[in-house]
């Protein structure tokens, strides 16, 4: 293939057309992309193609010539480029290298294992108290009688203690508890497994003035037989807040916050009265049914509210306990079964599926 | 409680509908469970009584919720003194046909008695219908009349046929009393139900002559009866201290309408009343007519309670007031007798003050936050605002035990594990396979062998869950669990523990798939370990010898805290034993590995690793050597690393096992192994010549020591 001579169209409209009658030769008579990029070098390359020498040419062409000239200079390179474009986009043959691999095949595997529900609420459950100042604290699953009962207004032979019957320890186990904050250990002899984790709100009011504002999740246990809807052991979570002016009305508007927020709903909080030795006054805290919106169904027997958590203000005799100045200072308790959350949350029949732990239902979770 | 609906309307003139009744209820703190229609058309509420609400007991206690939510009178609002109900009024005696001991004013600070000549004979319909609607069985017209009154004001009565006591007395002592001073057998009662029943020395009883014929507030004697042939009826309406009536309850294993009350607390006014409402209602059926007369012991009469009730205090208890009009009535509907005793000036505002006269029913009752729970739930905690307590302080960080078992959980899933949770206590079967029965802290009162004993270890649930997975046919399982373990020697143990079973490598077409054997394990034990922040040189394993895991396939894991020499032992990991995995439901020949490492002896480390300061990077190349030695088959590779630890300079910084190999060129019993050897310095660039005098002393040591030959 010969080179377009630069000489024979300086100044000369009529050259600049030879060019491209050439050009468009050549690119009739071009197929397979390697020639076709060879034919773009010949016009278009930066050091001895034709269309750049055609451009230095016009150039030097004299002033009254250079506009015209340069105009249909221009107008065939944006030609040349655009057919070279659109005849290369249609030759681009298949490339298929000898390394080629079939990408339909799967990946290797590297298995991802999965959280246990009631881990994932629990987690799910302290961010959001997180996020309102509390501080996350874990107490001892082995209790004294004293942290269990006694200091929480329940002596013994009070008959709230039917409400959540005990497992005992046949001798005393020496517990060492790691105080929070304070690098001190507790040490004292459990006679008992923790039936609530209220006796962190004692542990942690004997070690820290107020203001208090902690959450304790952990398990307890309680002597029930394992079925449908009861099991020996499960998970709770406790909270507590002590300072001047904590009113019930707090109360009201924490836990109304955060079931909006664990249950994604707009629906309403409402307290029944209630009781527990250790709060005064005391409300089971109640959310409009998530399912029903309230007109009654299966899940909430029909009565358009699910119980979700014990609550109340601290019984001043608590604070009298710990040395706290009950008049002073007021606060609210709550406490609430992970368990119970989880099966309303998940829509779990069957309470024993949290501790089978058969991979079919744990790999329904995520991460 | 169920509560009979034409009963309420009887004692509180109301016309609202049931199911408007029961949510009135149960937004006053009596948890409706159900309304109910009997055959003959009756509504019925059945009502949860919270422990501390006796007095809701009764159709009487729950009027008055109900007479107060409505603001609607209740015949006589007040006190029991003055109910709208019939009664026959009994003259006090101080004896009668009955005598009546009070020999012990502690466990029994009241206890009436009244005679009345019956004729036995069923109950007319309307009475039965009711004790039967509220779920009480129809006996006869004297016991049926005693339980009507029992559910109407709440008060418990029991009746003895007068001519079967062993002579005309009745004595109130412990069964323990009777033995010491009285004659006759205080060793045990026949009951109602038939039962003999053993009396323990604290067991209040109500005595004859001779003989124990009731168990105080539990249940009365067959012996005394009323029967067909009963002409001759002592009622007793007594109070007893409600603790030993719960000890009698448990220790007899026998809990009654009457104990169930009793331990509850019973009103010490109510007993005379009671028989008053008795009599009246035996006269009105036809059943018999009262002498008119009540022996009355009451050796200390109570004093009522009084509590000073502020006005602000129900606002800051509260967080939001509550009109001093709302407050009087509510109160007052209670039955509660209220003093206004001033108004204060304080900061926010005046504050009025009441002395509140507390109704000795309401045992509930004893402080000032008690009467504001009556004021709000009578009020409505509807009414309240909804606000947030103020923030005054940042939030010191979580419990580092929250956040390590968080890092952790999504460390194991990342590497494949999916997480567990098994029981706190488990068989002790299984825990004597992985502990000894010394260490075991055993549960006194177990629900079942299968919950008798703490977990001295998290891996017997976490191997019966692997287990449950095989029968179900998944076979390549991985689970980890973190929780407390507990072990007498100890303490309560924060503690991870794995299992794997089945495939490290699953199969893919590309190449085979591979079981998983110790090094899986141990990696993952490497890999918790790095999580926490341990030094990985400081980490190591070694002998350490478990029943419950196949020696020479299991280790301790120690980690040498570099200031003191001693290594602490972290925990272990290997492959447990086939029998044991075998006895829990497994595959003995399928392999499986566990490791279990203790985090809160961890944690002591992990306190002093202190803030991140970055080093420098390295200004200088690394010289990389492989060295490979033939050396005893026996010999651990921790050992000839060791000397090559002990032995190089400064500048080697990594020391890494890459191959080992045994078999074609290797003497029996011998092994190659290969390091690859990186030194680097952080002032210059190493020379060839200085490495190589390094890797030649080395060798020399290694052949020296170990008897190792250059390969």
């Amino acid at each position: 293939m010969h080179q377009p001579s630069m000489q024979q169209f300086m100044s000369d409209p009529a050259a600049i057309n030879r060019l491209r009658a050439q050009f468009l030769a050549e690119l009739a008579a071009t197929s397979g992309e390697p020639a076709l990029r060879g034919l773009r070098d010949r016009y278009l390359g930066r050091k001895s193609g034709a269309i750049t020498a055609l451009l230095k040419s016009v150039a030097a062409a004299p002033p009254d010539v250079r506009p015209t000239l340069g105009r249909l200079a221009n107008e065939l390179k944006g030609q040349i480029e655009t057919a070279l474009a659109e005849r290369l986009a249609t030759v681009e043959a298949p490339r298929h290298p000898a390394d080629a691999v079939d990408v339909t095949l799967p990946g290797r595997d590297f298995p991802l294992g999965h959280r246990h529900p009631l881990t994932l609420l629990r987690e799910r459950i302290e961010e959001i108290f997180t996020r309102m100042g509390y501080q996350g604290l874990e107490g001892p699953e082995c209790e004294d009688d004293y942290h269990n009962y006694e200091a929480l207004n329940m002596p013994p032979h009070h008959p709230a203690r039917d409400m959540q019957d005990t497992l005992y320890l046949a001798s005393p186990f020496n517990e060492r508890y790691a105080v929070p904050g304070t690098g001190r250990r507790d040490a004292y002899a459990a006679n008992l497994l923790r039936t609530h984790t209220s006796g962190m709100q004692i542990r942690y009011m004997e070690t820290h003035a107020p203001p208090v504002r902690i959450i304790v999740p952990g398990r307890v246990y309680r002597r029930d037989n394992l079925d449908l809807t009861h099991t020996p052991m499960f998970t709770q979570i406790e909270g507590l807040v002590v300072d001047e002016g904590v009113t019930l009305a707090d109360l009201k508007g924490t836990m109304a916050a955060f079931l909006g927020e664990l249950f994604e709903t707009d629906a309403k909080v409402r307290f029944r009265p209630s009781f527990f030795p250790y709060t005064e006054p005391s409300a089971e805290v109640l959310l409009g049914c998530i399912f029903c919106k309230g007109s009654g169904c299966g899940i909430c027997k029909k009565t358009g509210w699910l119980e979700v958590a014990g609550s109340g203000m601290v019984h001043p005799a608590l604070f009298e306990r710990v040395g706290y100045d009950p008049e002073r200072y007021t606060g609210f308790a709550f406490g609430m079964g992970v368990e119970r959350i989880a099966i309303v949350k998940y829509g779990v029949d069957d309470i024993r599926m949290f501790y089978e732990n058969d991979l079919r239902f744990l790999e329904q979770f995520g991460q | 409680m169920k509560l009979v609906l034409p009963w309420l309307r009887e004692l509180v003139d109301l016309d609202a509908p049931v199911e408007e009744i029961a949510e009135t209820l149960d937004m006053r703190g009596f948890e409706v469970a159900s309304i109910e229609e009997t055959m003959e058309g009756v509504a019925v509420i059945d009502v949860e009584i919270t422990a501390n609400r006796p007095d809701c007991l009764s159709v009487m206690g729950l009027a008055r919720e109900v007479a107060t939510a409505y603001n609607a009178p209740l015949g006589h609002l007040g006190p029991l003194a003055a109910p709208p109900l019939e009664t026959v009024a009994l003259r006090h005696v101080d004896s009668d046909q009955v005598g009546v001991a009070l020999e012990d004013p502690a466990l029994c600070p009241r206890y009436a008695a009244a005679i009345a000549d019956v004729e036995i004979g069923p109950s007319p319909s309307w009475l039965a219908g009711r004790l039967h609607a509220a779920g009480l069985r129809p006996i006869n017209n004297v016991v049926d009349v005693t339980n009507y009154v029992m559910l109407e004001v709440g008060h418990p009565m029991h009746a003895f046929d007068v001519n079967r006591l062993a002579g005309p007395e009745l004595r109130i002592h412990t069964a323990g009393f009777g033995r010491q001073h009285r004659s006759g057998d205080y060793r045990g009662i026949r009951t109602l139900d038939g039962e003999m029943r053993r009396l323990a020395d604290d067991v209040l009883v109500i005595a004859d002559a001779g003989r124990p014929v009731a168990i105080a507030g539990v249940m009365g004697g067959a012996d005394s009866e009323v029967s067909a042939r009963t002409r001759t009826i002592a009622i007793e309406s007594a109070c007893f201290e409600p603790t030993s009536i719960r000890r009698s309850s448990r220790s007899l294993g026998l809990q009654t309408e009457a104990s169930y009350r009793f331990e509850r607390g019973a009103d010490i006014s109510a007993p005379v009343l009671a028989l008053e409402r008795a009599c009246a209602l035996l006269e009105r059926i036809g059943a018999g007519r009262a002498r008119g007369t009540v022996i009355d012991r009451y050796p200390s009469a109570a004093v009522p309670r009084r509590v000073v009730l502020r006005e602000h205090r129900i606002r800051e208890l509260l967080g939001a007031p509550v009109p001093s009009q709302e407050v009087t009535r509510v109160l007052e509907g209670l039955g509660f007798s209220i003093r206004s005793v001033g108004i204060r000036d304080r900061p926010a505002g005046q504050s009025e003050q009441w002395e509140i006269e507390i109704p000795t029913a309401r045992m509930d009752v004893t402080r000032e936050a008690d009467l504001i729970e009556e004021v709000g739930r009578h009020h409505g905690y509807d009414r309240l605002p909804s606000s947030f307590p103020a923030l005054k302080a940042v939030a010191p960080s979580p419990d580092p035990r929250i956040e390590r078992a968080r890092l952790l959980g999504r460390v194991m899933t990342g590497a494949g594990f999916s997480e567990a949770t098994t029981f706190g206590f488990i068989e002790k079967d299984a825990a004597l396979l992985f502990t000894d029965e010394s260490e075991l802290v055993a549960i006194l009162n177990p629900l079942s062998e299968k919950f008798a004993v703490m977990r001295p270890s998290l891996l017997p649930g976490l191997i019966d869950s692997v287990a449950h997975n095989w029968r179900r046919g998944r076979k390549d399982v991985r689970l980890f669990e973190i929780g407390s373990r507990f072990v007498m020697s100890d303490a309560e143990l924060r503690t991870i523990a794995f299992a794997w079973s089945g495939l490290a490598v699953p199969e893919h077409w590309s190449g085979s798939p591979r079981a998983v054997d110790f090094f899986d394990a141990r990696g993952m034990v490497e890999r918790i370990a790095q999580a926490l922040g341990l030094a990985a040189d400081r980490l190591s394993l070694g002998a350490g010898d478990r029943p419950f895991l196949v020696p020479g396939r299991s280790a301790a894991v120690r980690y040498g805290d570099g200031a003191q020499n001693a290594d602490v032992e972290l925990g272990i990991v290997g492959q447990l034993t086939p029998a044991i995995a075998e006895r829990r439901g497994l595959p003995s020949a399928e392999p499986v590995y566990v490791g279990e490492i203790d985090i809160d002896r961890i944690a002591a480390f992990e306190a002093r690793r202190g803030g991140i300061r970055v080093e420098p990077l390295p200004r200088y190349p690394s010289v990389v050597r492989d060295l490979s030695v033939v050396i005893d088959g026996t010999l651990p590779a921790a050992a000839v690393r060791g000397t090559i630890r002990a032995v190089a300079p400064p500048t080697l910084v990594a020391v890494r096992e890459f191959a080992r190999y045994q078999g074609k060129g290797i003497p029996e019993g011998s092994v190659s192994l290969s390091f690859r050897l990186t030194f680097q310095s952080r002032e210059r660039t190493l020379t060839d010549v200085e490495v190589q005098e390094a890797f030649d002393l080395l060798v020399a040591r290694l052949t020296e020591a170990h008897g190792a030959r250059l390969r």
